[in-house]
């Protein structure tokens, strides 16, 4: 009787919580929509415009790639975001897309078969596009690499089974050996004679995408019209659009990652240039700069995705790269000026009964064959009593880097709160007095 | 001329010898500097080991939330970039400035009713001299408000380990413009009222509708709208001295000395409108009620 | 010293004041007269320039006056009919008479407000804030404002009204001799008995004309219809009165215990052909006494009864 009252109980919760996601289940509605593979300064990202939305934004001067179809389009409440189901319906449209700008005369374009790819360097961001024929140079070439790695992959499997082979049986002749007594010392010169085992191939150190084909939208800055028309040069119903077409304010600011000892997976980014930051001093810190842009947060916001929200008259800094082979500059207050490079460093597990942590220079032969360092960031030692350090960047050639300056404050939770209070009640008792003053005229007179 | 000049001293004189004997002015200033003291307290106790951390103080999450709802996320990464003074000079300022505004505005709208102004015009001086007077105070208080908060946040930063911050101190030199723009509305608003119940009104309405401009122009908003209301924003913003403000402000945020300058010099010369208009509706309408 | 001509205001289609000439010479105490509502404040506020006319113009000093002028201004002193205590209230009677003293622009103004205070009995109370003072104290107060720059044109509304005898006997005194001392007063008030002791010429408008305007003596023997002549006897016998009324150039006669009043023609002067009479009735008259028509009489005739005999009387109706 108890478990069928339990059964019961767990069913009645399942119908609970299953009709309200049966009722929201999202309308898929048929759309025509612009798909936007949109450059965001470091790499690309793909957002839609719905049939309703407007406008889409995207960057000047990069090249940005456009196709128009007709899909199903829904509202997922959970994420509170608008999705496409092309697995349902995807049919995009061949033709040609008419964009009008208040300088720019009339400009048709074609779609264009397109791939890129990011090759990075010594600075990570290195996006290569290419275009009709180039493109197709680039991705045959890319395919003929694949190709050759997975003849490679290939080839080192067999040649690993031969290996390992070769290995299990002179294993086994040893361990018969010594099961009869005899001397393994022979077997060394078998063992010696067995080749290297093989090394696993490496693929290609970047991804070329797909061929495809579309519109490639690389116009100046400004707002434009734009229409598609069909084959026949009909103008799709619904496909008028504006475009926002934005450049970064400022480029190349510096930006920090700080990361505290005592919470390494909770870093907090400095991005405003020359801001002050405030921490308690309890424990280290660990920087890691980055190079960042500037952008409106609105349009920033909507490139990423068209339906999101942003503040149109707010710039924020977007993180873009690292800083390759940077130097961190550490004045404090009274002491000469240090320089900071970067370094391995390593989250070790604190041994014991205490959950924990702490972050230790990367040593490969402490830490073990095989392991990577968990991060590498300037280090910052913090004395409660040090009050204020100030940081700044130099490149790899040793300049300095503008706006990469940041005060470190190390505040002091005084005792004293109750006099800067009273000190705030200053005019209050000022009043008091100048009433008096002023009472003890009158009544003079 | 002279004979203006000199009313303009004299009363002008009068006023801020009145500011300091009253407890208006007292009291107000306390109210701002109680607010400043509460939001950088507030402040500090939001600061861990990896800087700010709004969650540590309920105030604190409240206003990072209500700001960030209203204005977005970057908007309150910038207004504590350089800690909590920025934010606190403008949460100080805002009751001092009403005091100043509304208390000129009943006391322009209650002298003029009650005859006090037409027995200065019997002198050698006339309304718009009375109107330069109190404007002479507000601007004089405005300068005594901003000595004392920042003689007050000084003091406060040293024994916390704070600091000012450049944007604090461009926003103190922005204040005294927006402040001048603000008591010349109010001079207008006085002007052309009959009462100082309905100056105050007046005053207040067009106050608040520029403060929804701006907060509306400047929230976060979804998508690319124009329709009727964008319109009007769009004409009536050149009207706001909340418009050249922000455009200073952000001036500021991107090392634009000239832009800073240029817009200070736009709110002096939307105050010389106002008051120049002031002084023709004044003269035709005369100082009695 | 101040001279308008066709001194015009008008309110959309009312017109306050029109076409008002005035003429004020130096050193006359100058009364304004005219019921409520006669165009009495709206020509005022002309003359102090807090309005502009709608046409006419305006001389002081021999100078042509217009609102701006605050040199010309500086050289009146007003003392408003209500004293608008508002927001000076805070203040003492010394800080008050300093500030106004400031806007002058007067320099060490401390001796000249000792003084006055003394003249009007206020110095007792220089340090008292003005909310504590009473009517009469406060008009005192306001006069010695209007006198601190040493105005050539005093303007007074009203001076004496609300005060206690003894108030209006002290402003009264203090006119009289800021008068003697070469100030020309103009005074508006519509306490006639008080302009009759005080002033030397008084200007009457009525619906925004000015009706007369002329010297006290003058226009109150203009105004007059009759004369009347009060004859003091022992004793009035009977049927006396009847037997004077009967006289060719006697208008009336009435009797008050052993006073007849006998009304003849103003033009001519009857107290000859009267004494004659009696002594020939064996009666001898102790005393004869002429007896003028009051201010208050002639205003009434003036702006009621007679309006159209001012155009033969000096009005400029």
């Amino acid at each position: 009787m108890k478990k069928l009252r339990f059964t019961l109980l767990v069913i009645a919760l399942a119908v609970l919580v299953i009709i309200p996601a049966v009722a929201d289940v999202p309308v898929r509605k048929e759309e025509l929509i612009y798909s936007i593979m949109a450059f965001l300064g470091k790499e690309y990202s793909g957002t839609f415009a719905r049939q309703d939305a407007g406008t889409f934004y995207i960057m000047a001067g990069v090249d940005n790639f456009i196709t128009i179809r007709k899909t199903l389009v829904y509202f997922w409440p959970i994420t509170r975001d608008w999705k496409v189901d092309t697995d349902a319906l995807n049919k995009p449209f061949e033709g040609t897309i008419e964009i009008k700008g208040k300088n720019m005369p009339l400009k048709k374009l074609k779609q264009v078969r397109y791939t890129y790819y990011n090759a990075p360097g010594e600075y990570q961001v290195n996006w290569k596009v290419f275009m009709g024929s180039a493109a197709d140079k680039e991705w045959k070439k890319y395919s003929e690499l694949v190709a050759e790695y997975w003849k490679a992959v290939g080839q080192y499997y067999k040649d690993k089974a031969r290996y390992e082979a070769g290995l299990n049986a002179l294993t086994k002749r040893i361990s018969e050996a010594r099961k009869k007594g005899e001397d393994t010392k022979k077997f060394l010169k078998d063992l010696n004679a067995l080749k290297k085992p093989p090394e696993q191939p490496k693929g290609p150190s970047y991804y070329v995408r797909p061929l495809e084909k579309a519109f490639i939208f690389n116009l100046p800055p400004g707002e434009y019209t734009v229409r598609f028309l069909t084959k026949d040069g009909k103008i799709m119903e619904g496909s008028e659009k504006k475009v926002v077409v934005y450049k970064k304010r400022r480029a190349n600011g510096v930006g920090y990652d700080v990361i505290p000892a005592d919470r390494w997976t909770r870093p907090v980014q400095s991005n405003t240039p020359s801001s002050v930051l405030y921490i308690d001093g309890t424990t280290d810190l660990y920087l890691r700069p980055f190079y960042q842009d500037e952008f409106n947060d609105l349009y920033y916001n909507k490139t990423i995705k068209n339906d999101s929200r942003g503040n149109p008259n707010i710039m924020k800094w977007v993180r873009i790269q690292q800083v390759p082979k940077a130097r961190v500059e550490v004045t404090r207050k009274g002491a000469t000026t240090q320089v900071v490079l970067e370094k391995p460093y390593y989250i070790q597990q604190t041994k014991g009964a205490s959950l924990g942590y702490k972050i230790v220079p990367f040593d490969p032969k402490k830490q073990g064959e095989g392991r990577q360092p968990s991060l590498r960031a300037f280090y910052i030692p913090i004395q409660r009593d040090m009050k204020y350090l100030k940081v700044s960047l130099q490149d790899k050639n040793g300049n300095y880097l503008k706006g990469s300056d940041r005060q470190v404050r190390i505040i002091i939770r005084s005792q004293n709160s109750l006099f800067i209070l009273l000190l705030s009640l200053l005019p209050l008792a000022l009043m008091f007095l100048v009433i008096a003053i002023r009472s003890k005229k009158y009544s003079q007179g | 001329m002279n004979y203006r000049l000199n009313a303009v001293k004299a009363i002008s004189r009068r006023k801020i010898f009145e500011t300091f004997i009253t407890p208006g002015f007292y009291i107000a200033l306390s109210v701002s500097l109680l607010l400043g003291y509460f939001l950088i307290n507030g402040f500090i106790n939001s600061i861990d080991s990896s800087g700010l951390n709004y969650g540590l103080n309920p105030v604190y999450e409240l206003i990072a939330k209500s700001l960030s709802g209203a204005f977005g996320g970057t908007f309150v990464i910038k207004l504590f970039s350089e800690g909590p003074f920025l934010f606190a000079l403008y949460i100080a300022y805002i009751p001092f400035l009403l005091y100043l505004t509304i208390s000129s505005v009943f006391k322009f709208g209650f002298e003029k009713k009650v005859g006090a102004i037409e027995l200065l015009v019997y002198g050698p001086s006339d309304g718009t001299s009375y109107f330069l007077a109190s404007l002479v105070k507000d601007i004089v208080l405005t300068f005594v408000f901003l000595g004392a908060i920042l003689i007050f946040f000084w003091i406060t930063a040293i024994v916390n380990n704070l600091v000012l911050g450049p944007e604090f101190f461009y926003s103190c030199i922005v204040i005294l413009f927006l402040s001048l723009a603000f008591f010349s509305y109010g001079i207008i608003s006085s002007v052309v009222t009959d009462s100082a119940a309905s100056g105050i009104a007046l005053f207040l309405g067009i106050s608040v509708f520029f403060i929804i401009l701006q907060m509306g122009s400047f929230a976060i908003i979804s998508g690319y709208v124009t329709n009727l209301s964008n319109v009007l924003a769009w004409v009536v913003k050149w009207v706001s001295p909340l418009f050249y403000w922000h455009l200073a402000l952000s001036s500021i945020g991107y090392g634009n000395g000239g832009v800073f300058v240029v817009n200070l010099f736009l709110l002096l010369l939307l105050s010389v409108v106002i008051l120049v208009i002031s002084h023709l509706v004044l003269k035709a309408r005369g100082v009695r009620v | 010293m101040i001279q308008t001509e066709g001194l015009t205001k008008k309110y959309g289609d009312f017109t306050a004041v029109d076409s008002v000439d005035l003429s004020i010479p130096a050193g006359e105490i100058y009364g304004f007269l005219g019921p409520n509502g006669a165009g009495k404040t709206s020509t005022i506020m002309m003359l102090l320039g807090i309005t502009s006319p709608t046409a006419g113009r305006i001389q002081l000093f021999g100078e042509e006056y217009t609102s701006g002028r605050l040199d010309l201004r500086r050289r009146i002193g007003v003392v408003p009919e209500k004293h608008p205590v508002g927001m000076w209230s805070w203040m003492t009677a010394g800080e008050y008479l300093s500030f106004f003293a400031d806007i002058f622009g007067l320099k060490n103004p401390g001796k000249r407000i000792e003084d006055l205070l003394t003249q009007v009995q206020l110095i007792g109370v220089a340090n008292k804030r003005i909310s504590e003072f009473s009517r009469g104290m406060l008009q005192k107060l306001s006069i010695v404002r209007a006198l601190l720059h040493d105005p050539d044109i005093l303007f007074l509304d009203e001076p004496i009204s609300g005060l206690d005898p003894i108030g209006i006997k002290q402003v009264r005194d203090l006119i009289i001799a800021e008068n003697r001392e070469g100030r020309t007063i103009f005074i508006s008030s519509h306490l006639l008995s008080e302009m009759e002791k005080i002033c030397h010429r008084v200007a009457i408008i009525f619906n925004g004309k000015l009706l007369a305007e002329d010297s006290m003596d003058i226009l109150l023997l203009k105004l007059a219809r009759d004369r009347e002549i009060d004859i003091d006897l022992e004793e009035v016998p009977a049927g006396l009165a009847e037997e004077i009324e009967k006289l060719d150039f006697v208008n009336s006669v009435s009797v008050t215990e052993n006073t007849i009043a006998v009304k003849v023609p103003k033009e001519g002067d009857y107290r000859k052909d009267i004494s004659r009479f009696l002594i020939k009735k064996e009666l001898i008259p102790l005393q004869f006494k002429e007896k003028s028509i009051s201010l208050e009489e002639a205003f009434v005739t003036i702006t009621h009864d007679n309006v159209k005999l001012l155009a033969g009387v000096g009005g400029k109706a």
